[in-house]
């Protein structure tokens, strides 16, 4: 019981998703243009990731290797499509807000990034508390940005009208711009409160450690052939 | 309803796997066994310094090609030297060890700067503006483009110069690569003699700018009994091998000779050793760029 | 006429990665180097193409006449993964200096947001097989010129000063950012 309330509990800050494990950025500057739609996919993103981690893990001695990763897209697909449905039927609204980012939540870095790392690996009902713990983490960071973007960008906070008729709204972060820029200076924040937390216990920062895209297996070989890359740039130039 | 949606994602998961499976066995490639071996041997580090991009890059051209010498890792010294030519079959002749040189006194010599620059500090971009900041246009620009390229963490700047320490240095040759006024050379660390200065300049136009720079005269060049000295790209250049090969019967003349005192004898250990300080990893942390003063 | 300004709208009005935000992992990931985000470009053109096209062909062959529109979802995915993988195995046998160019790249595109995105989008779009593989090659290409941009400005941003909290992400988001503001004035170029 207590491991599965300190999986649970990760995921609501130590690896918060997408601020501190900065995984699945796509539909968080997406779908974050008011507060409501953050939570709409924050919850359909509860739902496929709980679900998708208890599968693959009850599923993960049965799972030949080699097609490890295909068999994951195939069950969090299936569970997506069941999302799609459900909310076609019970909040239609929020479905065609949320447009084309329903179908791509399969290919949220999120649901393969944790059935890979923690589910392959693990108990189902420990695979399920990081799921929640992930999900649940992942829809406040959503609901947050989505509110911070709504209030400045709309004047209103799922829908209720904060400032008055008279406000002039900052229509520059309900679009995309203001998207990129607010969630920079989150990261932003987030790096600097590591670099003043690490400061006050007096622990030596990991240089590297930034707020970045390491939670992808992908990108890390892109490590790799970035150095090549740049060698071969360097014949080139001197050769 | 059902019989037909899960019939046809079978059939197209059948259909996808027959391929994929046909496909690994018609599209099969062979890939040598040896390369992953000889990868294995050697460091990793990518540092470029055998010529080609990356270990695996030099692991494949040594299996592939019968006149790639086995010992081109510097990084990896004689021990990898040793196994690569063990698992290649190869003899492994003897490498001369080398060490990174800086050929720039600008400070001693006094060497004053046309103009603030404010600019990006790097030194490619300073070069961009009017040859850099100093008075001599060949001189180190002190930015630490060389710095922040060399892979062993064996540079820093000092004083608008660079310093290298030779207990690092794995005589790699990025930092020759990188540097943009080529004052960066790889000589051997056994060198009697070396020339301090890379003025392309000849006469008064480098004793205007710089009073220690060498100033093309060729007094060196006629002295060396054994003609290891010569002119190349207007600027002196040492044979070291010749030079060792003749052997200190000769009394380093050329030095004596240098009326300018900038070929001077080396002493084995030729370069400051690393500072107690970390090293300065962005330029403007040690360059002195004060915007106060 | 209708094809220049599907290009234009494509690549500079309703940029795939600037303004409908598909593609930002890789965006963020390979935009450190410019022949590394040249070669990133070149794969998701050169894949877009192929994920468009046998999504187009199954879907109105396959999905449609069946009426199994609600499995479009798994079977796309799944086929961009087959596709891909089939891909890598042939040009590494075939086309070995293609193969060199963009083999690296193309397991990062095969589970991105871009790929699937035009291949559904198209879809409810509903254009006809040749606009949506000429929408899919502008797609693409305007994804291949934001990030070219966004290398070339990430370049110099390894020699400046910058924040220690801002350096790496953040910095690049804002980066982003401003780039897709210089965008959003394209929107006037289609009246």
């Amino acid at each position: 019981m207590a491991s599965m309330m300190k999986e649970f509990t990760k995921g609501l800050w130590n690896e918060l998703p997408p601020f501190r494990l900065v995984l699945g950025l796509c539909p968080v500057l997406a779908v974050t243009t008011t507060a409501n739609n953050g939570l709409g996919m924050g919850a359909a993103v509860i739902f496929v990731l709980s679900l998708s981690n208890v599968i693959i893990s009850l599923v993960r001695n049965i799972i030949p290797k080699k097609v490890r990763i295909v068999c994951f897209i195939a069950i969090a697909a299936s569970l997506v499509v069941t999302v799609e449905m459900l909310m076609q039927a019970f909040a239609y609204p929020l479905y065609q807000q949320l447009g084309i980012f329903v179908p791509l939540i399969v290919v949220n870095c999120i649901i393969l990034g944790r059935a890979e790392a923690f589910a392959a690996k693990n108990p189902p009902h420990l695979a399920l508390a990081d799921g929640l713990g992930m999900g649940i983490g992942f829809t406040l960071s959503l609901t947050f940005l989505g509110s911070l973007r709504e209030i400045f960008g709309s004047g209103t906070w799922f829908g209720v009208s904060l400032f008055g008729p008279d406000f002039q709204p900052f229509t520059f972060m309900v679009q995309a711009p203001g998207a990129f820029v607010c969630l920079g200076l989150i990261l932003a924040g987030m790096n600097f409160l590591n670099v003043w937390q690490a400061k006050r216990k007096g622990v030596e920062l990991d240089p590297n450690f930034d707020a970045g895209c390491a939670g992808c297996a992908a990108c890390k070989g892109l490590e790799k052939i970035v150095n090549q890359k740049k060698l071969e740039r360097l014949e080139a130039a001197k050769g | 309803m059902i019989t037909v949606s899960v019939l046809t994602l079978f059939s197209l998961g059948f259909a996808s796997a027959g391929i994929l499976a046909i496909a690994s066995k018609v599209l099969y490639v062979e890939e040598d066994p040896r390369i992953e071996v000889v990868t294995e041997a050697l460091p990793g580090a990518n540092c470029g310094g055998c010529g080609f991009a990356g270990c695996e890059a030099y692991a494949a051209a040594v299996i592939n090609d019968p006149d790639m010498p086995p010992n081109k890792c510097c990084a990896g010294g004689p021990d990898v030297a040793a196994k690569v030519a063990e698992l290649t079959g190869k003899a492994a002749g003897d490498s001369e060890p080398e060490v990174a040189f800086r050929r720039c006194v600008k400070v001693e010599g006094n060497v004053a700067k046309k103009f603030d620059y404010f600019g990006i500090q790097s030194c490619s971009a300073a070069k961009l503006l009017q040859d850099g900041p100093d008075a001599c246009k060949y001189s180190c620009l002190g930015f630490g483009d060389c710095v922040r390229a060399c892979p062993f963490d064996a540079m820093w700047i000092e004083g608008d110069l660079v310093h290298i320490a030779p207990d690092k240095c794995t005589s790699c040759g990025t930092c020759v690569r990188t540097c943009p006024n080529s004052i960066l050379e790889l000589i051997p660390r056994r060198a009697r003699v070396m020339v301090f200065c890379s003025s392309q300049d000849k006469g008064k136009a480098v004793k205007d700018v710089c009073d220690a720079g060498c100033i093309s005269c060729g007094a060196c060049i006629k002295k060396c009994p054994a003609q290891c000295i010569s002119l190349v790209d207007e600027r002196i250049f040492i044979d070291h091998k010749a030079c060792l090969a003749y052997g200190p019967s000769c009394e380093e003349v050329c030095v004596e000779k240098c009326p300018r005192n900038i070929l001077r004898c080396l002493n084995p250990d030729l370069i400051a050793e690393a500072p107690d300080t970390e090293p300065a990893r962005y330029p403007e942390e040690s360059h002195v760029a004060d915007l106060n003063a | 006429m209708d094809i220049f300004l599907l290009f234009i709208s494509a690549i500079f009005v309703n940029n795939i990665v600037l303004a409908q935000y598909l593609g930002n992992c890789p965006y963020l990931g390979c935009s450190k180097e410019k022949s590394v985000s040249i070669g990133m470009g070149a794969a998701v053109i050169f894949v877009t193409i192929m994920a468009t096209l046998f999504t187009f062909l199954i879907q109105k062959h396959v999905l449609l006449p069946f009426n199994l529109g609600y499995l479009q979802t798994i079977v796309f995915i799944l086929v961009i993964a087959a596709l891909v993988q089939f891909v890598e195995m042939f040009l590494k046998k075939m086309v070995p200096p293609l193969y060199k160019a963009l083999g690296i790249f193309l397991p990062l595109i095969t589970t991105n947001c871009a790929v699937l995105g035009v291949a559904i989008l198209v879809q409810r779009k509903e254009y006809d097989f040749v606009t949506s593989l000429l929408y899919a090659v502008a797609a693409g290409t305007g994804f291949m010129l934001a990030l070219v941009v966004l290398a070339g400005i990430r370049e110099r941003f390894e020699i400046t000063r910058i924040p220690r909290a801002m350096r790496g992400v953040p910095i690049g988001l804002i980066m982003a950012g401003i780039m897709s503001l210089a965008f959003m004035a394209f929107k006037g170029m289609i009246a």
